[in-house]
């Protein structure tokens, strides 16, 4: 693009805090006993980046037990509990923090408000996750149980019944698991509360809903859904800790029980809960695609629609992963049609991406280059999974390499993709300094590459046959130099991610000064100073528009003379 | 061009915030340890009880009877919008476009429902049909939904001639989803032809659908296929089209969006054409 320019710095230094410093142990005690959403939205976001790396360090182990037939680089029993943790961490200690680290820190600023509803259930609700994930890790040392065997989870991040059993899963592993999610699961509730009360009555002046950022809309939404997803994953694990100790038999099969009912639950909770992944992402990318492309976002009532509408049509889904065990014929073609219109709203909004950057003057910074990849990979990942919701084809594939390949296509390439967009361009926000956009461009990139050669090529894996959680395979299925092409991808992206967490600490000290406002970008958040003061705003704002600063950037030509 | 920030300090104004507090972490530890306790031992449950039970009463106090806040002194600032581009690109909106589409045309839910009423006149040929051949109203009924029947393999004609429930119901939802859709359709559609809405619906789409189904019944439901009436199909397809046209002939018709340049109808905001609307400051 020929008038492609960074971002303007600005000429003030003051902005970086100049308060004097407390000692090391009364900025600790400080951020232990905050209140304020800012803090709390940022320890979200450390704890979350933490377990990435811990995460992604598992699934480079696993990769590296793959590359070869027959290695022996993990033992079978390690090799599960890896790709157990790592699923189990991915989902609830990375991809749930981040994105409610997000809504915490963005929600409030972006609608005028001072903090969240419950400033203090806030504080809870961060700790509760936090101390969950602890939970989960700490099995790794206290989960060895009867026998020695197994310590960590080793169930899958399904843990479907009957393996969890008591008499397939001695031990303590699979309670830490179970225990480990229903304390960070309410964690997990109290900050959706906490959402959804702050969205619908802390918004200033002239705010009405539909003048909503959507980045505030799409968290609202997450927040209603994840109210609806988290209660039955919370209540089958009561009822699985309930089997395995009390006596109960609700996943008993042989004692009448029965193992299909936890994949309903599991389920009813899954899908949903991928969307609560997901939508987040969006979120991001309505944010940044508009302010990079220099105009505003197209559709933006339709935007508001189809978000609403996923959320309906994503709980009627779930069964889609279901297909396999043998449901009747009404309800495989009820799980197929239901899946597919999952797509409707899905298309409309990529659709109002592409229109938002038709004609826009493009400024391709990190930011939007990783939403641009998003949009991308965001598409291909829709088109695997309505292949695999035509049942009949889902029974070939189900299980299979194909599957892990949809679903990372949209776990990491979209929303990691748009967890790293949002990091960059609320760095700056944050902290009062900018990332470093060569080593931004970097990371870009080879996460790009590296994303590519390992999920492009899985799914391939998985056409040709290759089932999910096996540890090892024989040299002789034709197998082998495509599992040798995936780890490679892994360690591409490993390295990317390591420039990424360079790059994250040393702007911290040699970033370039922000400004209040680096992207020239229109809502409220950028119109407090960079950080923003513990009180956010000295005065309450009052919008007319949905972008408030460009209403105050062009005077004479302000947005709220072409909304509805 | 660049953002300057007034920095004063505000004449001892305070802002009221929340306390920081300990206590809500100090539950959440308590809580997560009664937690660990069912796979630790006795003695992290009794720590996490007391620390429960102090995080309880420690927050209850902080709010209670007196919610505890800090006061920040303010320091005054002022926000300078500033863009790095000042002037606003608006697109150029030519007057000279193509027209081919029709300036007037039905609405869209004329079509749908059209759809409707169509799906509903379209019950009787089929119910008619399914008692004269096989003297039973369910015939038609079961074949359409024979799919929600479960665990039915090569059924009998008797037993499509015989009443299921879930065969109605599968029936119902998929007619219902069926003509409402194509209602839809054909109201999408109706711009392109919106002369003749009866020869559309009528005649054209019913041949071109029950074409289509021939040519694919045969993988998509092949018991169905096998039993299937064609001149009985093709006749409810054309009542239902006739209906549906009718339907649509009936409601007036609307001004469609192309009077209006290309990027307008593209949904493009372009300040010649929209008259200032919403609230002004
Ligand atoms: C148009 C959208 C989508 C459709 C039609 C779709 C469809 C499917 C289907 C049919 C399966 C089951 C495959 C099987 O197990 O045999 C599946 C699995 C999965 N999908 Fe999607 N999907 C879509 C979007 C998403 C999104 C947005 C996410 C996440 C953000 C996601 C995450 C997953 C996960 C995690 C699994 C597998 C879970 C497991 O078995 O461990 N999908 N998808
Ligand atoms: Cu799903």
């Amino acid at each position: 693009m020929s008038d492609y320019s960074l971002p303007n710095p600005g000429t003030i230094e003051a902005v970086v805090s100049d308060e004097p410093r407390g000692t090391l142990l009364e900025t600790l005690h400080e951020w232990v006993i905050t209140v304020d959403h800012k803090r709390l939205g940022i320890l979200y976001i450390l704890y979350s980046t933490f377990f990435l790396l811990v995460a992604g360090a598992e699934a480079l182990f696993i990769r590296i037990q793959l590359a070869f037939p027959h290695n022996h680089f993990l033992s079978a029993q390690v090799y599960n509990r890896f790709f157990t943790m790592h699923g189990t961490t991915m989902v609830f200690l990375v991809g749930m923090p981040f994105l409610f680290g997000f809504g915490n820190y963005v929600v409030p600023l972006q609608i005028g408000a001072r903090d969240m509803a419950f400033p203090r259930l806030n504080a809870f609700s961060f700790w509760l996750t936090a101390f969950g994930g602890l939970l989960l890790y700490y099995s790794f040392l206290g989960g060895g149980g009867l026998y020695g065997v197994g310590n960590a989870p080793d169930v899958g991040w399904f843990a479907y019944a009957p393996l969890t059993a008591r008499s397939f899963s001695p031990g303590h592993a699979t309670d830490y698991w179970a225990l480990a999610l229903i304390v960070s699961g309410f964690g997990t509730f109290g900050t959706a509360i906490n959402i959804i009360a702050t969205v619908v009555s802390m918004r200033c002046k002239g705010m009405t809903l539909m003048r909503m950022p959507l980045f505030t809309w799409l968290m609202l939404v997450v927040s209603m859904l994840t109210l609806v997803t988290i209660t039955p994953l919370t209540a089958a694990q009561f009822m699985l800790l309930i089997d395995r100790y009390l006596g109960g038999h609700f996943f008993d099969t042989q004692a009448g029980g029965s193992s299909l009912i936890w994949i309903h639950f599991f389920w009813i909770f899954g899908h949903p809960e991928v969307y609560v992944l997901v939508l987040p992402a969006f979120a991001i990318a309505n944010e940044i695609i508009p302010v990079f492309s220099r105009k505003a976002i197209f559709g933006y009532p339709a935007m508001v629609a189809a978000s609403v509408g996923i959320m309906f049509v994503s709980l009627s889904v779930w069964a889609h992963h279901m297909f396999t065990v043998g449901m009747t014929s009404t309800s495989n073609a009820f799980f197929t049609l239901s899946t597919m219109l999952v797509g409707v709203p899905t298309g409309i909004k990529i659709f109002n991406w592409i229109a938002t950057l038709w004609g826009g003057r493009i400024r391709f910074t990190t930011p939007m280059l990783f939403c641009i990849g998003f949009l991308f990979q965001f598409l291909i990942a829709g088109l695997t999974g309505i292949m695999l919701s035509v049942s009949p084809w889902d029974w070939q594939l189900h299980n299979s390499y194909f599957v892990i390949a949809h679903f990372h296509y949209v776990l990491v390439g979209a929303v990691v993709f748009c967890i790293f967009a949002a990091l960059y361009f609320w760095y700056p926000k944050a902290t009062g300094r900018l990332m470093n956009e060569t080593l931004g461009k970097w990371h870009f990139w080879l996460f790009l590459i590296g994303f590519h050669i390992t999920f492009d090529t899985m799914h391939f894996l998985g056409l040709l046959g290759m089932p999910r959680s096996i540890y090892t395979y024989q040299p002789d299925r034709g197998w082998n130099f495509l599992n040798l092409v995936v780890s490679l991808g892994g360690m591409v992206q490993g390295v990317a991610v390591l420039i990424f967490a360079y790059n994250f600490i040393a702007s911290l000290f040699q970033g370039e000064i922000a400004g209040d406002d680096p992207w020239d970008a229109w809502t409220l958040e950028w119109t407090t100073s960079s950080p923003p003061p513990v009180y956010n705003f000295e005065e309450p704002p009052e919008v007319h528009s949905r972008r408030p600063l460009w209403d105050l950037k062009h005077p004479d030509d302000p947005d709220w003379e072409y909304e509805a | 061009m660049v953002n300057e920030q007034n920095l004063e300090q505000g004449n001892g104004e305070l802002i009221e915030i929340p306390a920081g507090t300990a206590w809500p972490i100090i539950l959440a530890f308590g809580a997560m340890l009664c937690f660990a306790s069912l796979v630790t031992s006795i003695g992290v449950g009794l720590v996490g009880a007391l620390l429960t039970g102090c995080g309880i009463v420690g927050w209850f106090k902080q709010v209670f009877p007196h919610e505890h806040h800090a006061f920040v002194p303010v320091v005054r600032r002022r926000f300078v919008p500033a863009s790095s581009r000042r002037t606003v690109a608006h697109i150029q909106v030519s007057e000279v476009h193509r027209a081919y589409l029709p300036v007037e045309s039905y609405p869209m839910v004329a079509g749908l429902r059209g759809g409707i009423a169509g799906g509903i006149v379209m019950i009787f040929p089929a119910l008619l049909y399914g008692y004269l051949t096989q003297h039973s109203i369910w015939y038609a009924v079961n074949l359409l939904g024979g799919a929600g029947v479960a665990h039915w393999t090569n059924p009998s004609t008797a037993d499509i001639a015989a009443f299921h429930w879930n065969g109605l119901i599968v029936a119902t939802v998929i007619h219902a989803a069926v003509c409402s859709l194509i209602g839809l359709l054909y109201g999408a559609m109706l711009p392109m032809w919106p002369k003749r809405p009866i020869l559309l619906g009528g005649l054209i789409a019913p041949l071109l659908w029950t074409g289509l189904l021939h040519s694919i019944l045969g993988f998509v439901n092949p018991a169905f296929n096998a039993r299937i009436a064609w001149g009985w199909f093709a006749l409810s397809e054309i009542l239902f089209g006739i209906v549906a046209g009718i339907v649509v002939t009936r409601t007036g018709k609307i001004r469609t969006h192309q009077a209006l340049p290309f990027v307008l109808r593209m949904g493009i905001e372009a300040k010649e054409f929209n008259p200032p609307k919403g609230n002004q400051p």
